[in-house]
């Protein structure tokens, strides 16, 4: 029982990332209405962005959050365009094109990160990576790390700011048109292709910074994306496919189910156990856990 | 000088040709309207000035200068405003939203409080649904979004495809009411209706269309006059 404060503690502060993943990848679908199978290895490549860059200039990872946020978002605005064209193809079923064609580009992905980087394991140091708190109240003893903390922090600051985006810009009117109606948002003159590829810069590049985080957190691997591909995949599904106001709580059940498994059950079996989660929930609420999404 | 010029529009849908190079032109400061049987390609021909659907041939002229091939968010910005089939509102979002959307350019942002105020003014209904979502709107409220939210990109033309499609009698009076205010005030007006009786008794002029082709035209008292379009496409 003593455990569960804690588990319950390391549930959000691994949850907060969750957030900022699904978030961005829940937007994306609703705009471009794609999944993006490549999700994960774009955490992946910005986790190793994230490592070499900090080799080499010596610079904390947190420092070069921004850095490789223009980098990526670059990146993903230019090619936007690209899969774009690819799935508007008139003939076949394009919510299906798109998972196969960014299937295709996670396993590319992940070769091309193997044969670069190889097998090895890492993790990327950063000045809160020693540090830790402990908190002592109501008979209960608390430890949390500051890096799992300065997570939590920039989950809740990305979080806060998309919000702030979509709610109370021009920009993000435009782009909650574009989800809600395409020809609609067209009428109003919202530039539709430049507002996708904005948006799908946007997510590559949020995940890009998530990466950086989880490589100081965690690790970072040639291997790690297809780990996170399944949990934003998770966290968008259990939301409500489309339904972004759903996304944080999604996210925090996850991490929440994710460091209770750590904790009291074997913890090879956390992918079980968000899958048995998962079809349960949609069995009973096929629309998500809030009954909105598409 | 003419706001509006169709020459030789044609539209294919795949293999189906929906226009078959039509022609017609909307003058500054007048009520045109165009009428036709469903499936007779109305809602084809505002998606073509818009840049909605690509054309098949022929060119489309605003103020005489070609816009057709244009995308459309470039076509709207020119002061060419659709007021589509079906509302189509942002159903999620709440009344002032969907408003403010209309205000979405730069060349109407900055002047939004204003024009706001002044929609809210037309449609004092919609200032007290203004927190409500589209989607929980009657049909004639719907309607009035659809066409504040015209009004909030300040047009200099604004196109309407079947306004009055599914309306109680009360409400379609109201719509007809505000389209012919709009047009006392001096905007262009483009009116597709299937309400025959009422349009051509607003319209300045009338184009009639079957099958994908302009089959008639005149002044809503010469279309009455012609037997053999009153008794083929008018209905009476
Ligand atoms: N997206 C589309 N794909 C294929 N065919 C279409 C499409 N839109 C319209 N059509 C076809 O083009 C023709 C003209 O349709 P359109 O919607 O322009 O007619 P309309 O005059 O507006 O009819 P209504 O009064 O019912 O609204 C119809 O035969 C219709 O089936
Ligand atoms: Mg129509």
């Amino acid at each position: 029982m003593e455990l569960l404060p804690q588990a319950l503690m390391d549930g959000i502060l691994l949850g907060g990332i969750y957030i900022t993943i699904a978030i961005a990848f829940s937007l994306t679908y609703g705009v471009m209405h794609i999944i993006d199978f490549a999700v994960g290895e774009w955490i992946m490549f910005g986790a190793f962005a994230g490592y070499y860059l900090n080799k080499w200039t010596g610079l904390d990872p947190f420092l070069l959050l921004p850095f490789v946020f223009l980098i990526f978002a670059l990146i993903g605005y230019l090619i936007q365009p690209v899969i774009h064209r690819v799935l508007s193809g008139n003939k076949g079923n394009p919510l299906l094109m798109g998972l196969v064609f960014t299937f295709g580009l996670a396993i590319m992905f992940q070769g091309i990160a193997l044969t670069v980087f190889g097998f090895y394991s890492n993790s990327t140091p950063s000045v809160f990576s020693e540090g830790s708190f402990f908190i002592e109240k109501f008979g209960f003893f608390l430890t949390i790390s500051s890096i799992r903390l300065a997570g939590l922090i920039y989950a809740l600051a990305i979080t806060a700011a998309l919000h702030y985006l979509l709610k109370k810009t021009n920009f993000g009117l435009g782009v909650r048109a574009l989800a809600l109606n395409r020809d609609s948002a067209g009428l109003m003159g919202v530039n539709g292709k430049q507002t996708a590829s904005l948006v799908y810069g946007l997510y590559v590049g949020v995940s890009a910074m998530t990466g950086v985080l989880i490589g100081c957190i965690l690790s970072v691997s040639a291997q790690m994306g297809t780990e996170y591909t399944i949990f934003a995949f998770f966290v968008v599904v259990l939301a409500g496919m489309g339904y972004l106001a759903g996304v944080p709580w999604a996210a925090l059940l996850l991490g929440m189910v994710q460091s209770i498994f750590l904790i009291y059950f074997n913890p090879g079996h956390t992918l079980l156990a968000v899958f048995a989660i998962l079809y349960i929930i949609l069995l009973i609420s096929p629309r998500g856990l809030f009954g909105r999404g598409v | 000088m003419n706001v509006l010029d169709v020459k030789d529009v044609a539209v294919k849908y795949g293999d189906l040709q929906a226009l078959w190079g039509i022609s017609f032109s909307v003058k500054k400061g007048q009520l045109v309207a165009l009428i036709g049987a469903n499936g007779a390609g109305k809602t084809t021909t505002l998606k073509s000035i818009c840049g909605l659907v690509p054309l098949a041939g022929g060119e489309i002229k605003h103020n005489g200068s070609v816009i057709s091939g244009q995308p459309v968010h470039k076509v709207v910005d020119l002061g060419i405003t659709l007021v589509p089939e079906g509302r189509q509102l942002f159903s999620k979002m709440t009344v002032e939203e969907n408003l403010l959307v209309g205000a979405y350019l730069k060349r109407t942002h900055s002047k939004r409080a204003a024009t706001l105020k002044h929609v809210y003014t037309v449609f004092p209904r919609l200032e007290e649904r203004r927190n409500q979502t589209a989607e929980t709107l009657s049909g004639g409220e719907q309607q009035m979004v659809a066409i504040g939210r015209a009004l909030m990109q300040d047009p200099q033309v604004i196109m309407f495809d079947e306004p009055s499609l599914g309306l109680a009698p009360l409400m379609v009076k109201e719509v007809f009411n505000v389209i012919q205010e709009l047009h006392r005030q001096g905007l262009t007006i483009f009116l597709v209706e299937q309400n025959v009786h009422q349009t051509l008794k607003v319209a300045d002029y009338c184009y009639v269309m079957e099958n994908g082709r302009i089959v008639g035209e005149g002044t809503g008292k010469q279309l009455e006059a012609d037997e053999s379009i009153r008794e083929a496409y008018l209905g009476f």
